[in-house]
């Protein structure tokens, strides 16, 4: 069995914390942590090789040591818990599995960045997380583990969960910052960065809930344990949610670096794909596709994918067979980004609009030649032209189904009669707002 | 429900206003404002507060959640149209939300959707039943792909209703049969209870201290105490061969100032030295038996002291 580091307490009731406690939760609020400097700490964490796990993989310490210590304004946490990335549920999980260890690595996050006051944003869909995490909150705060002065520290914190009303966009950090300030969720053009100037214009941490909740194992155990689970450059374990073709479908802690095949086929995991693989996403919707030739190569690690031209992001694991038409998820995936297109920059607003559109009539059998072509020059146009990247998690699927699945656009694009007519791009209105 | 605006008959002000202004729902807002360091950053929970009495957003709802958090009316109206789960119109009690993202697309979500629109004979863009009992919309991912496809009824994720209660067991998917149990739990449900009971939007909103008070957004310092500087650590006293005394304590590089404090016998704590921020150490001429410790100062803040070390003879 493979060390746990963030999902060992599931199924055993933890969400309340008397458990919590009896499993070891907590220990960490003493001498260990408060024993040690804000230097000392996010040192520690670099050295454990912590990344983020909510889809970018920045190194954790890193991002840390971008918050100035002398600043004349209060530093923010903010959880990123607004998960909508097409396939990802975990954080969902992790939350009502688990409220209290996400609460303790707050603790011990706000103890290295000298914060104040966090907030927990919350996607909108999940009320009953939401309703977890403020019972865990409520009993924590009862306990004398969160509020004025901590366990006797003279380290005060305060945490407060915050529901966002649905929208995708809010996942981005400047975006996620907006919305909890109040505006409409679309992203900031960086920089500044929100270390440097984030929520209130004060510096801001904002880190995905998998992140933190790692931090307790690694104050517990050591960095050199949590990296040494991993491979050289991507230290640890990883939370992956799984779905789509496979048997047993669901949330699995894994070391980064398994095998993605291994991952599938294990009895222990996923238990096997139902039918013959056809290709796998393996971090995503936005992620690049994995054919099934390349998936045979892939390691579950950041470096691995990378060279695959693929991204590990946030950890959806989204496995098709061949029955599966590469086309109709293809139009799935566009029509959810032009769906969640903010509206704030042109490009994308009215790019992913336009691609949507065309793909709708190819999928309806009246494709013409060039659909494609057009396609692909509609992605590299509204690509790297953007605040945020959401039109460029537009692009890649567009790109990779494109490119590695052609055949099956052909075949659908010579079944119109009419297909070599030209296309009157006059008659699609562009845009995501219509 | 989507970008386009329909028109949607408004409630007059005198209907709603009654309904909001409650001891409850004000107690609520109260605590929500008192949450964050401007007022502004209330507006989501506020409207979510409005939605929870009211049932949808009614345009006088958004202008009382608009002067509840000082912001102008069509701030607050801008922001409830980019957000997709505020209700701008009325739904049926039972709103069905499916979702046709890519995972839930491959497990045969158009067909649900299909199966659903024949069943409740309405379209999956926001219809609504003639009985107003539902409303079935199609949306994107809603976060729980291990069970795909999947559905939300109001705020609860469902796949199947078992022994009279909505489930989404382990591994188990929507499937047209499932679908109908879950129409079928919905209408006993009606038949049962006259109304949907109220559920808490903010999913069990408790009373706090609220936001500690640093003034954010402008360029003004945050109050004393407000977050403190981090401690020295790890202090410690030796003597060295010339008979002076050697402070040694772990560098504290956040700090700006360092402030070593000495007492001896009763007396109160003294300041002694000032040092510079990154001195990792100190040597200087003490008398045994007194106490020192250390406290560091950032920018206007003080931590709290270091440890206490007494000076061996």
């Amino acid at each position: 069995m493979a060390t746990l580091t963030v999902t060992q307490n599931f199924g055993k009731g933890a969400a309340d914390l008397s458990v919590y406690k009896s499993l070891g939760g907590y220990s960490c609020l003493g001498p260990k942590l408060f024993d040690l400097s804000q230097f000392e700490l996010i040192d520690l964490v670099t050295r454990s090789g912590l990344r983020g796990r909510g889809g970018a993989g920045f190194p954790t310490g890193m991002k840390w040591s971008f918050v100035p210590r002398n600043s004349p304004k209060p530093v923010y946490l903010v959880v990123n818990a607004d998960e909508g990335e097409p396939g990802t549920f975990k954080d969902h999980v992790l939350m009502l599995e688990d409220p209290h260890r996400l609460i303790e690595g707050m603790i011990i996050c706000g103890w290295a960045l000298g914060v104040r006051s966090a907030y927990i944003y919350v996607r909108g869909e999940f009320l009953k997380a939401i309703e977890t995490l403020n019972a865990a909150l409520k009993q924590a705060y009862d306990a004398g583990l969160l509020g004025q002065n901590i366990q006797g520290s003279g380290y005060s914190l305060d945490i407060f969960v915050h529901r966002g009303a649905g929208a995708y966009i809010c996942g981005e950090e400047t975006a996620l910052i907006n919305s909890l300030e109040g505006y409409k969720g679309q992203p900031r053009l960086k920089p500044p960065f929100p270390a440097v100037s984030g929520a209130w214009a004060s510096p801001t941490c904002v880190n995905n809930v998998e992140t933190l909740m790692a931090l307790p194992w690694i104050l517990e155990n050591g960095p050199a344990a949590y990296q040494a689970l991993g491979t050289a450059k991507s230290g640890g374990t990883k939370v992956f949610s799984v779905s789509g073709d496979v048997k047993r479908p669901g949330v699995y802690e894994i070391p980064l670096g398994t095998p993605l095949l291994e991952f599938l086929n294990s009895p222990q995991w996923c238990q096997g794909v139902l039918g013959t693989l056809k290709g796998v996403i393996p971090g995503g919707s936005s992620a690049p596709v994995l054919t099934a030739e390349e998936s045979a190569k892939a390691n579950m690690d950041y470096e691995s994918l990378a060279s695959l031209k693929s991204m590990l992001g946030s950890g959806a694991v989204i496995a098709f067979n061949d029955t599966r038409s590469a086309v109709g998820m293809l139009a799935s995936l566009t029509r959810f980004y032009a769906h969640e297109s903010c509206g704030q920059c042109t490009p994308c607003r009215e790019g992913t609009g336009f691609a949507d559109r065309i793909l709708k009539a190819v999928v309806r059998g009246e494709g013409r030649d060039g659909d494609l072509d057009t396609m692909l020059d509609l992605a590299a146009n509204f690509s790297y032209t953007t605040i945020c990247p959401l039109a460029i998690a537009d692009a890649w699927p567009i790109e990779n189904f494109i490119g590695k699945f052609r055949p099956e656009f052909d075949a659908l694009l010579g079944s119109n009669a009419g297909h070599a007519d030209p296309r009157v791009t006059s008659d699609f209105r562009p845009g995501a707002f219509w | 429900m989507s970008h386009c605006h329909t028109k949607v008959d408004q409630p007059h002000a005198s209907e709603i206003l009654p309904k909001l202004e409650t001891p409850k729902v004000l107690s609520k807002v109260e605590e929500l404002v008192r949450r964050y360091p401007v007022p502004k950053a209330a507006l989501l929970p506020v409207l979510w507060i409005a939605q929870e009495t009211l049932g949808w957003l009614p345009q006088e709802a958004i202008r009382w959640a608009a002067a509840k958090c000082k912001v102008s009316p069509v701030h607050a109206y801008g922001v409830s149209l980019f957000y997709t789960m505020y209700k701008k119109e009325p739904t049926g009690r039972f709103f069905v939300q499916i979702c046709q993202n890519v995972s839930c697309h491959i497990l045969g979500a158009e067909g649900i959707i299909a199966h659903a629109e024949e069943t409740l004979g309405v379209s999956s863009h926001g219809g609504t039943t003639e009985d107003g009992l539902f409303t079935l919309l199609r949306v994107e991912c809603l976060g729980a792909c291990g069970n795909g496809p999947v559905l939300q009824i109001n705020d609860d994720f469902a796949t199947d209703a078992v022994d009279g209660e909505l489930a989404m067991p382990e591994g188990v998917a929507l499937t047209a049969e499932r679908f109908d149990r879950i129409v079928a739990w919905c209408r006993k449900r009606a038949s049962e209870l006259p109304s949907e009971p109220a559920r808490d939007a903010l999913g069990g909103l408790f009373e706090t201290h609220g936001h500690p008070g640093a003034v954010a957004a402008s360029s003004e310092p945050q109050k004393q105490g407000y977050a403190p500087a981090p401690p020295a650590l790890g202090l410690a006293a030796t003597r060295t061969e010339s008979g002076q005394v050697k402070l040694a304590w772990r560098a504290a590089p956040e700090s700006s100032l360092l402030h070593l404090e000495t007492r001896s016998g009763s007396k109160d704590f003294e300041v002694l030295a000032t040092i510079p921020g990154k001195d990792k150490d100190w040597t200087g001429d003490l008398v045994a038996g007194t106490e020192i410790r250390i406290v560091a100062q950032s920018g206007d803040r003080r931590a709290k002291p270091s440890n206490v070390v007494k000076v061996e003879a």
